[in-house]
């Protein structure tokens, strides 16, 4: 069955002989997925993200190609996320000047909100009885996903639950911030894209990108400075424990 | 060209926080490590090339497309949290909406007071 010529199974053995087949998926998950999320007119709730991956967990799954070799070929995509962390440097060093101008209260908040933002979730599960490695994985829930995925790492926890969790938490974290401002009667951009960033990663920035350009900066701002204070102290207080 | 330029930028930064983390062993990945050392080296240098911002910005605009194989996983790990899945959802639920109370409240409050103070000065 496996090598008869022409076979369905023996075609599937000559694509995933390399990666193409896997970052051709991908890519056309990912546009497709920017088309839907656009003709949907931007929901919410649903982001690009989860459209591209509820996508290709269905082709995946259908096509009898499996995680596992689908994985192995995105892998060419994936080590990419490296240099990605590195980029993020770079709008942080071009809004030096926001921080400079607010500096105090974004200094007195960073480390308590960005720590608070690992802690509360890290308590409930460990109240309700998750294992050592599922509050591994949650712990860097906040932090925007390449540097999220470091610091799993190096806790022990597992990548795609982490994931997961940060998809589950950008989502989450958008619409909260909508409900919370608006309940405390905030109407700053400024706290709005702060808040956005620091809790809800990429996905609460580029929410706050809809909202306004200066919350969108304060967004990528607040993203920047969680992602470094977390993967900086995070590890650290784990070895602690 | 220009692009490649500032992306050998990245990948040298890279390299650069990979080899901390190994020599000092940190318990911190080495694309956090070079982020940190690329912020402080622009801020040192006081400007940032074009090349360097084309190629940072490509590469972020793209960041959704690589991290999509990553939460891929998430639909194929699900027997492995079998149990847990409840404890999840209520630590994100409850905790996102906790954090992101705090820190509004927190913002609003030290902002009020800067600009209260600012008036003193």
């Amino acid at each position: 069955m496996t090598d008869q010529p022409g076979g369905f199974n023996a075609l599937l053995a000559a694509w995933t002989a390399g990666p193409m087949l896997s970052i051709g998926l991908t890519l056309g998950a990912f546009i497709v997925a920017q088309w839907l999320f656009a003709r949907l007119r931007r929901p919410l709730w649903l982001p690009p993200v989860m459209i591209a991956a509820l996508l290709l967990a269905a082709v995946v799954a259908a096509s009898g190609l499996g995680f596992e070799r689908y994985e192995a070929g995105a892998r060419w995509l994936t080590v990419l996320l490296g240099p990605a962390t590195v980029a993020l440097g770079i709008p942080l060093y071009q809004q030096m000047h926001h921080i400079r101008a607010l500096w105090r209260p974004i200094m007195v908040t960073l480390p308590l909100a960005a720590s608070l933002a690992a802690f509360y979730a890290l308590a409930i599960a460990w109240l309700m009885g998750a294992a050592p490695m599922v509050l591994a994985s949650l712990a860097p829930k906040s932090v925007t996903a390449p540097i999220a995925m470091g610091i799993t790492e190096e806790l022990g926890g597992s990548v795609s639950l982490t994931l997961g969790g940060l998809l589950i938490t950008g989502v989450l974290a958008s619409l909260f911030v909508d409900w919370c401002a608006r309940w405390l009667r905030i109407t700053d951009d400024r706290i709005i894209g702060f808040a956005l960033g620091l809790n809800g990663h990429a996905i609460g920035t580029a929410r706050a990108f809809e909202i306004s350009h200066t919350a969108g900066a304060f967004a990528s701002l607040g993203m920047g400075l969680t992602g470094v204070f977390t993967a900086l102290f995070l590890p650290l207080a784990f070895w602690m424990i | 060209m220009v692009v490649l330029r500032g992306f050998l930028v990245l990948v040298v930064f890279f390299l650069l926080g990979e080899a901390v983390r190994v020599l000092v062993g940190l318990p911190i990945s080495g694309g956090v490590l070079g982020m940190v050392m690329a912020t402080f080296t622009l801020m040192l240098r006081g400007r940032v090339t074009d090349e360097l911002a084309a190629a940072s910005q490509g590469l972020i605009s793209v960041l959704v497309l690589l991290i999509t194989p990553g939460v891929v996983g998430v639909f194929f790990i699900a027997d492995q949290f079998a149990g847990h899945w409840t404890a999840v959802v209520v630590a994100l639920v409850v905790g996102t909406l906790l954090s992101v109370f705090t820190t509004l409240l927190l913002m609003k409050k030290l902002t009020t007071e800067q600009a209260r103070g600012d008036q003193h000065d």
